[in-house]
């Protein structure tokens, strides 16, 4: 095992960023890609349906519970970028993936004061809604390096050994995993 | 005024960036069980993870105006702080020490096993500081009147 990417696998702080081989980012990351997609769902359906204050309203505040989710996901994000060895291409990677979460989320906080201005009873904006697309636009692309980060580079996974304890008999798992920890 | 608190807040958490950076970078971690470092992974990312609550609980406050948030963000910048003085002192008194074996005649082999901690910048720790006050003040100014 290459020590270097081994540095990437362990937590600097288990209680923050999650133990060894269950990192607490994958998770974080839910709250804000969920809001801000049913965010954009919702400013499409007000211009569908006959009143649509509650959505235009909801999406006001799915924005808001995105970016408290987001600023929550990125500083254990930060956490697991820390734990990986600089001046590598994977560090390269989660900086360029840091810094366009960081863009988006700012965006999104544009986004969400905008709207504070927009009449409610009424759809939602395009200016607005375009922002929201653009958005998630480049969340998806920097969704694409954090999974890069993860299934290429194996970062805050765990080693080759551990996972291969998954595929072995029931019966056999454990002592395929005590094996495991004791190399 | 609550915008101001979140920009100085933001400041203040750059800085922890770096030195956090820079703490585990020079061994901080490495040197938790037989290094010489003075602090502790708890004291550091207690700090931190109060630090990152507070600021998400600042960040609802200015996104949902409710304010119960405000004074709940404040109430975790105490310990905060407390955590971050912790720091500090260790941080002054592993410099003057080091500054101490530097005057004796302090060896290379010396310099190698250096706390992880002197590797801090003086400027980002002074500034981290000043920011850190500043955050406290305004946040508090902001709470009591919204």
């Amino acid at each position: 095992m290459d020590p270097r990417s081994d540095l990437g696998k362990h937590p600097v702080s288990a209680v923050l960023a999650g133990p060894y081989g269950h990192p607490f980012h994958p998770i974080l990351v839910t709250v804000p890609i969920g809001a801000w997609v049913a965010g954009l769902v919702f400013d499409v359906a007000s211009h569908v349906v006959a009143s649509p204050t509650f959505l235009t309203a909801g999406s006001t505040w799915l924005i808001g519970i995105g970016i408290a989710g987001a600023v929550a996901a990125a500083l254990v994000g930060f956490l697991d970028l820390l734990a990986i060895p600089s001046g590598t291409v994977a560090f390269r990677t989660g900086l360029v993936h840091m810094g366009l979460n960081l863009g988006v989320t700012a965006a999104y906080a544009v986004g969400f004061f905008w709207r504070r201005q927009i009449d409610l009873a009424g759809p939602v904006p395009i200016g607005p809604l375009l922002l929201s697309v653009a958005g998630l636009a480049v969340l998806g692309l920097s969704g694409s390096l954090g999974g890069r980060l993860a299934y290429r580079y194996g970062v805050r996974v765990v080693d080759e050994a551990t996972q291969a304890s998954g595929f072995t008999a029931p019966a056999d798992a454990g002592s395929a995993q005590r094996a495991s920890r004791a190399q | 005024m609550a915008v101001a608190a979140l920009v100085a807040w933001v400041v203040t958490a750059l800085g922890g960036f770096v030195m956090l950076a820079r703490w585990i970078s020079h061994g901080g971690l490495r040197q938790q069980h037989v290094g010489p470092t003075r602090f502790p992974a708890g004291l550091v990312f207690g700090h931190f993870g109060l630090a990152a609550a507070g600021l998400v609980l600042w960040i609802a406050y200015l996104l949902a105006d409710i304010d119960q948030l405000a004074w709940a963000a404040f109430v975790v910048l105490l310990p905060v702080a407390l955590l971050g003085f912790a720091m500090f002192a260790r941080w002054t008194g592993a410099r003057r020490r080091g500054a101490v074996g530097v005057a004796a005649g302090g060896t290379g082999a010396a310099a190698g096993a250096e706390p992880a901690e002197q590797a801090l910048p003086v400027p980002v720790v002074v500034a981290h500081g000043v920011f850190a006050v500043t955050t406290v003040v305004l946040v508090l100014l902001a709470a009591l009147s919204a």
